[in-house]
Order: structure tokens, then sequence, then C-alpha cells
């Protein structure tokens, strides 16, 4: 004989926030990245936000670690107060990451989430692809891993990712 | 900034919930496998069929309406209402006078300084600890002695596994979405055990913590229990404490690059009995152990890119004995288990703090 059950796995709760509109052209935008003191991932972010700006005019005015002052970073919190409020002042597109585990991927996404709807576009750089509850996050994702990798490789990662992070900023979200 | 703060859930959220309902071939363990395979839910485990009739029994223990809106479970944001609870109480095994300590625990969870988004996500093995504190120990038949942390007691494993079944259901810890655990570990089929308070020669804990309750509950996001053994005839603290302090100094646990984070000593009472003989208070063993529990500032450098430190830890020079943990308050000392020479350590994820909430049905 059947019989009703309660389903256990209840509704989420409020929806993922819509991501910022994409500017149509990169040229004079100011880039951010906003570093989770992962190991290499203020080389490989910086290096292709330097690519990023070589190729489309755009110019790299900003790079910090997402912790206090920007003195530190622990990627399995959010970023501070301060960082928000001096990447919105100081930059127009963000790159962020590295997200290369379980607790810094969600973190990051949470990170880009908040400043998408602070109308910032932001790219999650991320090795393991885990986008838990924001499938329409701008995710780039790099070979794994990060940490480890020797500069000179992380260089052609970076440069090699160009396009994908042209398209992922400028293409309507 | 962190968006699921109150005021933004209560912005957007609805304030009433009811879960859907399914059919399912038979009131059987067997049936229930097909519909949890077809969800991607579960624990691996059989689990009771979640009928009205059984989730009302339930919520005869519930306190306030079943469908109100208590709060979400990070990653998911998966929504958390007294039924629901009930719901994964029934399919985990849950004698029903034990659902006020199953969402107490979740309550607990919800805080924001536990930080289940990233509990939850990380690699990390890290599982949530549930200690039930109180008169409900007695009366919901908890084992707080002889083999506390199992396995043989129904309202321990039960327990233990309702809030494991909600961080997989409701908050979506499903390995490899959210929750990206590189090995897991048993403690996250079930892991809950009482505070052994007639064994305890201190106050209770949670009246340690400034909680003056009937019964209580406290949750610590960790590793599995290390054990220590030390079976001295003289009992001395020193040798116990000193053995402890060995099993807390260790590069591989993150208390090590992480401050903040909390150790739970666990005593048995012989030690707890042994320690409390020379007049030793509670705050006397955490501030041994800070004392004891410590490595050159060298090595912690050494081995740590990533280092979330109090400020005054990263001034100190090369050859400083740095302690494992900030300060000693990090060290909570609580008692549990039964006779023999043993206690626990229970090292912490990192950026996570233990909350310990008065019982709240």
């Amino acid at each position: 004989m059947t019989t009703l059950v309660y389903l256990p796995d209840s509704a989420p709760g409020p929806e993922p926030a819509i991501l910022a509109p994409s500017p149509t052209s990169l040229a004079g935008l100011r880039i951010a990245v906003l570093d989770n003191g992962k190991p290499n991932a203020d080389v490989v972010m910086t290096a292709a936000a330097e690519a990023l700006a070589a190729r489309t005019g755009a110019t790299v005015t900003l790079i910090t670690p997402k912790g206090p002052h920007g003195l530190s970073a622990n990627a399995a919190i959010p970023m501070a107060d301060d960082r928000f409020e001096l990447v919105c002042a100081e930059a127009d597109i963000v790159i962020t990451g590295a997200a290369d585990c379980g607790s810094c991927t969600a973190y990051s996404v949470v990170d880009a989430i908040t400043l998408e709807k602070a109308g910032k576009p932001t790219v999650v750089a991320e090795t393991l692809s885990r986008s838990f509850g924001a499938p329409d996050t701008r995710l780039l994702v790099l070979p794994h891993p990060i940490g480890g990798t020797d500069a000179a490789t992380l260089g052609e990662w970076a440069e090699a990712a160009t396009d994908r992070l042209i398209s992922l900023f400028t293409e309507p979200a | 900034m962190a968006p699921e703060t109150a005021d933004v859930v209560a912005a957007t959220a609805p304030t009433s919930y009811v879960p859907e309902m399914a059919e399912v071939a038979a009131d059987s363990p067997e049936a229930m496998w097909d519909l949890l395979a077809e969800r991607g839910l579960g624990d691996g485990l059989p689990v009771v069929p979640p009928t009205a009739t059984r989730v009302e029994a339930v919520l005869e223990h519930a306190a306030g309406d079943p469908d109100e809106v208590l709060f979400t479970l990070q990653p998911r944001s998966g929504i958390v209402t007294r039924r629901v609870v009930a719901v994964n109480a029934v399919m985990a095994g849950c004698p029903p006078e034990t659902f006020p300590v199953v969402l107490t625990a979740l309550r607990a969870l919800a805080r924001p300084e536990v930080n289940l988004r990233g509990v939850n996500a990380t690699t990390h093995l890290v599982a949530p600890m549930v200690i039930v504190h109180g008169e409900v120990v007695g009366r919901a038949g908890f084992n707080a002695g002889v083999g506390a942390f199992g396995p043989g007691n129904r309202a321990n494993a039960s327990v233990g596994r309702a809030v494991r079944l909600v961080m997989l259901h409701v908050a979506g810890a499903l390995p490899g979405s959210g929750d990206a655990a590189t090995f897991g570990q048993p403690a996250k089929y079930t892991f809950c055990a009482a505070e052994n308070l007639e064994a305890t020669p201190w106050e209770s804990y949670p009246l340690s913590r400034g909680v003056d309750a009937a019964s209580a509950v406290t949750v610590h996001c960790g590793e599995g229990p290390h054990n220590v053994h030390d079976a001295e005839a003289d009992g001395d603290p020193v040798l116990i404490l000193d053995k402890i302090a060995s099993a807390m100094t260790s590069l591989g646990q993150n208390n090590a690059p992480i401050s903040q984070a909390e150790y739970f000593i666990v005593l048995g009472p012989e030690h707890a009995a042994s320690i409390a003989e020379r007049a030793l208070t509670r705050r006397d063993v955490s501030s041994y152990l800070f004392d004891t529990a410590r490595l050159p500032a060298s090595t912690f450098r050494r081995h740590f890119q990533e280092l979330a430190w109090a400020r005054w830890m990263k001034m100190v020079d090369d050859d400083h004995m740095l302690p494992m943990t900030g300060e000693p308050d990090n060290i909570r000392v609580l008692v549990s288990g039964g006779p023999g020479k043993h206690s626990l350590v229970v090292p912490s994820w990192g950026m996570t703090r233990s909350v310990t909430l008065p019982l709240e049905a």
C-alpha cells in the first residue's frame, strides 16, 4: 500500500542576487583585484588583471587582501567592510578569489554577490567549479592547483584566460 | 556586509512554509530508498518514513507554530521550520522527546559566529559536535556515561544523525556541491554526547558560559575526538594535562594557523576527579593548557603562509613560544564519559565559534 511522506529537503530561502549590468566595453574602466590570501591568488589574479588591462585599455587601480585595512586575508569569511567600500570607490569591475577549496569558494561567491549587488561586475577565479546557490556567478575556471605552481606558469594561465575574462565581463548577465 | 544577516532574510523570505509530500511504495525503509535516490538525499543509511502521523508525534514536543519560518541554513539558504526539523528527526529515528534538542542545536548552528556556510562548504572534515546539558539528559534518555560518544544509545545516536540530515537536506551540505570535504569522516554521520554533570567537580558547562537554564545545548564545529590516555597511579594533574597539551600541539590542526579557534577538552570523570582533588578550577585547566601547548613562533611562520592570528602573536620574535590558541578562554573544559583514565581533545575547524543556548522547542 502506498504511503504519503513529507519531503525532507525544504525550499531554499531568498533567491540569489541578480548580477550587475555588464559593460559593453572595458576601455577606460578600473579593475580591482580582491585577494583572499590563498597561496599565489594575488600572483595569478594580478597577472590576469594586467593582461586584461593591456588588451582592453582598462587600468588596474587596486590590488588588496580582503581582510580589514588590507593587512590580512582569511578566505573562509566575507571581505571586510572597509575593503568593500574601497573597492566600490576605486574600481568599476573586480576579479576575486582564488577559490580552490570549499569554504573559500563559498565566500568568494558571497563577496562576488555583494559586489554585483553594488553594481560592480565581479569575476570569481576558481579551480573547483562549485558555485552553490549562485549559478549565475561569473566564474573563471583556472587549472588546479594555483598554490604550488610557479609564477611563470601562472602568468601563462592568466594570459590564456583573457578572452574568457573579457566575455565574462562584457556579455549580458 | 554578510548577505545572510537577519534583516536581509526578513525582508525577502516567507514567514510560513509547509514541506511538500510525496508518495512512496510502502511505509518501509526499503521504499524510502527510491525517494532518497531520486532526490539525491540521505546519509547512506536506512531512514524511517516521515509520515504525517510520525511527524505529528514529534511535533507534540514543539512549543510553537510548526510552519513558522525560524531561520535559514547555509550554504543553500534552506528554510527551517519546526515541521522540517521534525521530518528529519523522524527519518533519523529520534525519540519524539529529543525534538527540542535537535531544534536547539540547529538554532545554535544558524548563529553567525558559527559560520555554517564555511563549516559545511570547506574541504576540511569539520562536523558539528552536539553536547546536551541539564535535566533533558535524563528525561530524554541521553547517555553521559560509559560510551557517551557512541555507539549504543538511541537519543545520542539519532539526535546527532538528525542534525546531519538537516545539514544534508536543508543546508545543502551534499558531498560534491555544498560540502567539499576531501575525506568526510565518521563524525559526519552523528556526533552527539551529554555532559556528565554528576561527575563534574565544577559548575555545569553552560553555567560557566553564562547560560543559566534547566537544559541547554552546545555546538562546536571541529574535528573528531582525539583520545588522551593517562593511567599513571598518582593521578598527577601535571601528567594528565601535559598529555592533553601534547595532543593539542599539532601543526595539522586548524587551531595552529587560526588563533580564534577553540579546543573542547572533554575530561573523563576520573581525570576530572584527579584534577579537582588538587583544588584546580576549570579556569586553571584552561590556563595551564594555554601555557603548555606551545610551539616556537618560527615553526608556525615556517609552516603557514596564511596566519589568521591575533595581532599580538604576529609581533613576537621567532624564538618566542606561542600558544596553540589566542587566549585561555578558547580552551573549553567539560566532563563526559564513564570510568577509565581517558580524556578527549576536540580541535576546531578554525573560523568558527562554539555556541551554547538554552533548550527552546
